[in-house]
């Protein structure tokens, strides 16, 4: 009797085993065939002249220049914009409004807005802006993205920070020091990996958004790094050239998606060594 | 003050225990001290005199209130909103629990030190320095002189001095909880609480700081809060018996261990529970 449910059991967790093993394989399948393609895509059609000349008119030989530098400005901008708010926003949750009604209906809104549609964000901010300017602009692509940016650092502050010990906060409070002080000088220093990995995952998330850009900054063939203009960036060209009939545009589009793709490879490796080496440290 | 009906029945700290000893001039002063997370009354009705430049432990069995009355000391109580203390702390004759007493002067006389050790994600240097930087502006040569003199009450000086510069977070945790020391008697304060200081660390690390604590009493009031009564036994001059909420028995710590008035004091002290 003993031995028959200890075979059931062995049984059960075998199946289990198995069941999870090839869920995994199944995930992982599909990963490495998105990966793989890119690679054998857009390896071949790397070149430097992708980095060195503008985006070409059908029938003429160009590159991803000023995408890429449009996609850099206009990324690199929303994180500008949202990272500080981000921050005091998740300081505020954490530290003055942890277990407040008040906080946990915020915190709830701010999971709201992370898991909005990015199309609705380019929408939103469509109205907002583009129609109100008149024409389509760099400005208003930052401020959507910045809209995808702030909720992830909103959401990775708060948490980093609830992680800190509560036995730190009460520590450097019981030496007389203010609150807002130990917030800035030894809570923000116990938590910095933590927040800059979730800034950096938020630049990650937004080089590849597509959808706010086609409603804000829409693509522009030419060079610009004004603000105030159409402005070029890379996923709205991919999206355009793999659209197109022309096979050039087509070795493009591979090459910038190839491109985005190591980008958010590299700052997924570093924010992992950044988190991995809070783990030895702290 | 506010007189809790139940306090009526509480036996009195110090009526009829104290009065034939020679205890120093108290340092600090309870009165009528009732303390509340939310509606649950976790301290009734406390007096207690702190003696001066001695060691005051305070014993019973885990959730008596000791640890929350030591708490009340430096107020860091105060930073959760649903507890309050009502009564008296008197420290030099002032009520430090009044919300006109500046919670940064009581916290720079009424230096703390918790269970785990916490150092700062800093440098040796920086740990001690740093409340220092917050009350006053010192020169290099003067902060420097500070940090060693506290380092070296803290019995730390020698085994960190050529590491000053080191992240506090690569040391053992004795040696951190020595730094949490340091950083408490960095800022020159008057009264040292001690929440079981040593109830995270190994018996070499326990014997040091046991030492430690012995050469502190010659500045400072100290006032430990253990769970072992061999360490009470050891380190303290006075000892207060905390039991549900109460302080049934406080005396001479060898009064307290050989010759306890109290049936319930007894009975903690030989083991018969907690």
């Amino acid at each position: 009797m003993k031995a028959m449910l200890n075979l059931r059991r062995q049984i059960t967790d075998y199946v289990a085993k198995i069941m999870a093993t090839l869920a995994t394989l199944f995930g992982l399948f599909w990963l490495v065939w998105i990966l793989w393609t890119t690679v054998s895509k857009g390896l071949p059609a790397l070149k430097w002249s992708l980095f060195t000349q503008m985006t070409p008119p059908p029938g003429s030989d160009g590159g991803l220049l000023n995408a890429f530098v449009g996609s850099f400005i206009m990324s690199g901008l929303a994180v500008l914009i949202a990272t500080p708010i981000g921050i005091a926003a998740g300081t505020y949750l954490a530290e003055y409004a942890r277990n407040t009604r008040l906080g946990e209906t915020i915190r709830f809104v701010n999971d709201i807005l992370l898991s909005a549609p990015s199309i609705i964000i380019g929408l939103f901010v469509y109205e907002l802006m583009v129609r109100q300017m008149g024409h389509f602009s760099g400005i208003a692509g930052a401020v959507a993205l910045s809209f995808i940016v702030l909720p992830v650092v909103v959401r990775t502050t708060d948490e980093m920070l609830q992680l800190v010990p509560s036995s730190m906060r009460e520590s450097a409070l019981a030496l007389g020091v203010p609150q807002w002080k130990v917030v800035r000088q030894v809570l923000y220093r116990a938590s910095l990996a933590g927040i800059v990995t979730g800034v950096l995952l938020a630049f990650a998330r937004i080089s590849g958004e597509t959808a706010p850009l086609l409603f804000t900054a829409l693509n522009n063939q030419y060079w610009t790094t004004s603000l105030g203009e159409p402005m070029a960036n890379v996923p709205v060209v991919i999206f355009q050239y793999a659209m197109s009939p022309y096979e050039f545009w087509h070795a493009l589009a591979w090459a910038g998606a190839f491109v985005v793709t190591m980008l958010v490879l590299v700052l997924g490796l570093v924010s992992r060594a950044l988190l991995l080496r809070k783990k030895v440290t702290v | 003050m506010i007189n809790d009906p139940i306090s009526i029945f509480t036996t009195v700290a110090g009526d009829d225990t104290s009065s034939e000893k020679v205890m120093g001039p108290a340092k600090m002063i309870a009165r009528n001290l009732n303390f509340h997370y939310g509606n649950f009354q976790a301290l009734k009705n406390i007096n207690l005199d702190l003696p001066e430049k001695s060691v005051t432990a305070l014993i019973g069995p885990s959730g008596c209130g000791k640890s929350t009355l030591l708490r009340i000391f430096n107020r860091i109580y105060a930073i959760y909103p649903k507890q309050q203390a009502t009564g008296e702390v008197l420290l030099n004759g002032e009520n430090v629990i009044a919300p006109s007493y500046s919670i940064n002067r009581l916290r720079s006389k009424i230096g703390m030190v918790f269970q785990k050790p916490v150092p700062f994600p800093m440098t040796i240097y920086d740990n001690v320095a740093y409340a220092i930087r917050h009350y006053e502006k010192l020169s290099r040569k003067d902060m420097d002189s500070r940090v060693e003199q506290a380092l070296r009450d803290a019995a730390l000086w020698d085994e960190v001095k050529d590491k000053l510069n080191h992240s506090a977070l690569n040391f053992s945790g004795g040696q951190q909880q020595r730094l949490c020391i340091a950083r408490a008697i960095a800022l020159k304060p008057e009264v040292l609480l001690l929440d079981e200081p040593t109830s995270a660390l190994d018996p070499i690390a326990t014997a040091k700081i046991e030492q430690l604590i012995e050469d502190l009493k010659e500045k400072y009031t100290v006032l430990i809060v253990t769970h072992n009564m061999q360490q009470a036994a050891r380190v303290s001059d006075y000892t207060g018996f905390i039991f549900q909420g109460e302080l049934v028995e406080f005396g001479n710590t060898d009064d307290i261990f050989t010759n306890p008035v109290k049936q319930h004091t007894s009975d903690y002290i030989t083991g018969r529970f907690g």
